[in-house]
């Protein structure tokens, strides 16, 4: 059972409240979303079904270029220009653990050529992923050299 | 303001804090979280960074 707040097509708004500590969102007796005992956030929203909604835990856009400009973040204290092409990404709230997953992706530094079509990889050290930090390469697409680009996104799923 | 610190193999590291981190936090408390503890740094204007990146591998700390 759970405290349901339900809007009823033909009585409005019901509200059935329990002890067991869960919140049912419902439309016509039909639960949408859901916050657990545990405190996990879970919702249809195109899914087919009430699951686990999976938050970006940070995130970053910023200019490598010149003098690093961050556009804009959330969660982010700072960033480290470490050398060219290299970057740690300083959480503002830690992660629970290293576990996280990182996805990232940088803009072209030379239109129309392939080999400076950059990545953005984890840095090759075992500390690179830190429950407070992530470090970063940003590497042309040969992987020939590191590269400062005008905009490096990173995100941070946990 | 940008903080700059030496890192542990002679080189520079520079710390840019975020517009989000700075509504809530001083550059003291970002310094005191995210500079590697026993590095030397410094609080500094952000035109004491050189723009110019050509030679970033050779940044020193002076």
């Amino acid at each position: 059972m759970a405290t349901i707040i339900n809007a009823d097509t033909s009585d409005g708004l019901k509200l059935t409240s329990d002890t067991s500590g869960q919140i049912d969102l419902q439309s016509a007796g039909s639960t949408k979303a859901t916050i657990d005992t545990s405190g996990n956030l879970k919702f249809n929203s195109g899914f087919g079904s009430v699951g686990t909604a999976y938050g970006c835990r940070a995130w970053i856009n910023f200019n490598g270029t010149g003098t690093l400009a961050i556009r804009d973040s959330g969660n982010v204290s700072s960033v480290t220009d470490n050398a060219v092409g290299k970057y740690t990404v300083n959480f503002a709230t830690n992660m629970p653990d290293i576990n996280y997953s990182v996805s990232g992706i940088a803009q072209d530094t030379v239109s129309g050529s392939s080999s400076n079509s950059p990545s953005v990889t984890i840095q090759d050290a075992t500390s690179s992923t830190t429950t407070s930090t992530l470090t970063i390469n940003v590497i042309t697409g040969n992987g020939q050299s590191f590269i400062d680009s005008p905009i490096a996104n990173v995100q941070i799923i946990r | 303001m940008r903080i700059i610190y030496e890192t542990s193999d002679g080189g520079v590291a520079v710390i840019v804090p975020t517009p989000e981190y700075l509504l809530t936090h001083t550059m003291e408390e970002v310094a005191a979280k995210d500079v590697p503890a026993g590095a030397n740094y410094e609080i500094v204007e952000d035109s004491v960074v050189p723009s110019d990146r050509t030679f970033r591998g050779a940044w020193t700390w002076a």
